[in-house]
């Protein structure tokens, strides 16, 4: 006989489970009690979002299931940004809550809520377990779906009655799914519209999203590419999935993409997507999203098809299998030659006014400190100017090596994101760049990070303002920095001390001199090749702005490129 | 007016989540019927939709874990004939022979 929590651990084990994220509580804290000797590590963050994100950085950087555990009531409810977070960016993550005693559910009982219905509209699945024996087939089928087809979130909800009590266990099980008349696989039957579309584009373009990357498509994708040798270029999750020294790749696209990525899909008649939703930070104003273009749209899951406007050619299934079935469609069939356009495309009128970034610091700063990273790393950004000037500055084929909240645009995100990266990957050096705003929002888990010893490089870019806030204001708003002033910012090095940690702090001053100065060299190399973790804050100018940028509403063809 | 006919495993939160894909769009629901069948459950919806939220509805139903197909449907007379006492219906009802009606709202 076994209790539930042990019932549950041993069948997370049998799932892959080896490390799990949370905070104890009184409904879960049987589960807790079960810990020891069930061969899963916990860690113990400082704040229930603090763990799920850092579910969320071991699942984005493995590809494996995060898994984060909390107790009820406030406890559950704090999970909800990093389950937001996992679903808008295709994370897969289980969270695994206590609940209050099954007689007492609807009863508004101390730390109940209702966290199953609150989480509905944000997980792929989920289940509020009704008795001890249903364990081992929920916990079978919500790891089977956090995986599967487009991953996601799933929220397993455990009275803690049932982890309490005891029955008989004869071991995990597997889980089948119902079969589906609408289940579809990689379709195979496209190769002959693919061949008519291609034939008749004269600036085909492609467009490469996070979906490459989740499908381990990542080297029959560069093939595909480099036999197409047309204009390509990434979203923000795409970032990686294109070795950034091919001649026909274009960086980033979208909001804050680059000027030659925007005019190329702007301009282009025959548009591949791959592993993209076209969410409105690529799109710009839908209605004037790429508007000659026939879009042929590579795609796993199918609602993600059609969302701007419809395409010519769905190809519905895992790109570990469309691609491949492309690329042997095209092998050997004449295409037109898009060398004119490619070289009109990729050309250097189109590149950016300001390539090296001279005139603005906190990119020099960032060029520096990236060209210094040993060669196995992996950067995290929080959200914010930041976020996207390590985007725009990130030039790695490492298709996982860049990691940050996209779609929710969850400020808070990197730093316990970082703890999971570096505990899934000791032996890479993983640097978490963060504004000054958002590495407040999680500061708590400094804690974790000293506790654990994790050798986390963390950068706060502090400008003292919500920075992307108040560059919309600036440009949108007359200025009025409403709520926006963060020049009251405590000392973040004496904080990262009251942690033990080393901090310092540095101003644009270093960045001044191009090649910077030897000292400046040798620090920064200190810093990113420490034992230890560090923490080094970049003091920066309030009004520097992120360009490109598109503004809301515009056409990719209508970015601001400076300001006025 | 359009109708929806979505096909599911009656697992939980399923059901939820078909009326959520709804609900998130700010659509209203005049009509809305769920029953058993020999295959699973059906729940049938009628929606004042445009083409777009169609497509979009579609989609996101497929997307749904235990749903198995969506069909579009007519409006029958009965259907239409509901939601017409629906929308005439005051909201909340009327109670009879209460002193004070708001007292209800103030409990």
């Amino acid at each position: 006989m076994l209790r539930g929590a042990e019932i549950t651990l041993k069948c997370m084990k049998a799932e892959g489970v080896d490390l799990v994220f949370g905070y104890p509580g009184g409904a879960i804290m049987p589960l807790y009690d079960a810990l020891e000797g069930s061969g899963i590590r916990h860690i113990l963050t400082r704040h229930e979002q603090g763990a799920v994100f850092a579910a969320e950085g071991v699942a984005r950087v493995t590809g494996k299931v995060g898994v984060a555990m909390a107790t009820s009531g406030p406890g559950a409810t704090n999970l909800i940004t990093g389950i937001a977070d996992a679903k808008m960016d295709s994370v897969p993550l289980v969270c695994i809550t206590g609940q209050v005693r099954s007689a007492l559910i609807g009863t508004d009982a101390f730390q109940e809520t209702d966290v199953f219905g609150l989480t509905l509209s944000l997980t792929k699945w989920s289940r509020l377990v009704k008795s001890i024996e249903e364990i081992p087939a929920v916990i079978a089928e919500g790891f089977h779906w956090a995986r599967s087809g487009r991953p996601g979130p799933v929220m397993i909800d455990i009275p803690t009655d049932f982890l309490k009590a005891k029955v008989e266990f004869s071991g995990p099980v597997k889980f089948k799914p119902h079969a589906r008349p609408s289940d579809v696989h990689g379709e195979s039957t496209f190769g002959e519209t693919l061949i008519t579309l291609l034939e008749q584009a004269r600036k085909p373009v492609a467009l490469i999203g996070a979906g490459a990357k989740l499908s381990g498509a990542i080297d029959d994708l560069r093939r595909l590419l480099d036999h197409l040798q047309i204009p390509a270029f990434t979203t923000v999750h795409g970032l990686g999935a294109v070795d950034p020294e091919k001649p026909y790749y274009l960086g980033m696209v979208g909001m804050h993409g680059t000027r030659a990525a925007n005019m190329a899909l702007h301009e282009t008649d025959c548009l591949l997507v791959f592993g993209a939703r076209l969410d409105d930070r690529v799109t710009g104003d839908p209605s004037r999203f790429a508007p000659q273009a026939r879009i042929i749209h590579f795609e796993v899951d199918p609602a993600q098809l059609d969302r701007v406007r419809a395409c010519e050619l769905p190809v519905i299934g895992d790109l570990a299998e469309t691609v491949p079935a492309c690329h042997a469609a095209l092998r050997h069939v004449k295409l037109p030659d898009w060398s004119d356009w490619r070289d009109v495309a990729c050309g250097p009128e189109r590149a950016e006014l300001d390539p090296r970034g001279l005139a603005q610091p906190t990119i020099r700063f960032l060029d520096e400190l990236f060209s210094r990273l040993p060669e196995n790393n992996v950067i995290l950004a929080d959200v914010g100017q930041h976020q996207m000037w390590a985007a725009q500055r990130y030039h790695s084929s490492s298709p996982r090596g860049f990691i940050t909240s996209g779609g929710l645009g969850a400020m808070g995100f990197a730093l316990p994101a970082a703890i999971g990266v570096q505990l899934a990957r000791p032996d890479t050096t993983v640097l978490c760049v963060s504004g000054d705003g958002g590495f407040q929002m999680n500061i708590q888990e400094l804690a974790t990070v000293h506790r654990l010893g994790l050798p986390i490089k963390m950068v706060i870019i502090d400008n003292k303002y919500l920075g992307m806030v108040r560059q919309w204001q600036q440009l949108f708003y007359q200025r009025n920095y409403a709520e926006t002033d963060l020049s009251d910012n405590p000392d973040f090095v004496e904080i990262a001390k009251a942690y033990k940690i080393h901090g310092k702090r540095i101003g644009e001053e270093v960045v001044r001199e191009y090649p910077v100065s030897q000292s400046t060299g040798d620090e920064l190399d200190r810093f990113l090749r420490s034992p230890a973790p560090e923490l080094l804050v970049f003091d920066t100018a309030p009004e520097a702005n992120v360009f490109p940028m598109v503004p809301a509403g515009a056409a990719l063809s209508e970015m601001l490129l400076e300001e006025d | 007016m359009h109708v929806f006919h979505i096909h599911y495993h009656n697992t939980q939160g399923t059901l939820m989540r078909i009326l959520n894909a709804i609900s998130r769009r700010g659509v209203e629901m005049p009509y809305v019927q769920a029953i058993s069948i020999p295959t699973g459950h059906r729940v049938t919806v009628l929606l004042e939709v445009n083409v777009k939220q169609i497509g979009q509805l579609s989609r996101d139903w497929h997307a749904i874990v235990d749903v198995m197909d969506v069909r579009a449907g007519a409006p029958t007379a009965e259907m239409l004939e509901l939601t017409a006492d629906w929308a005439a219906a005051p909201h909340p009802p009327a109670s009879a022979g209460v002193a004070d009606p708001t007292r209800a709202a103030r409990a």
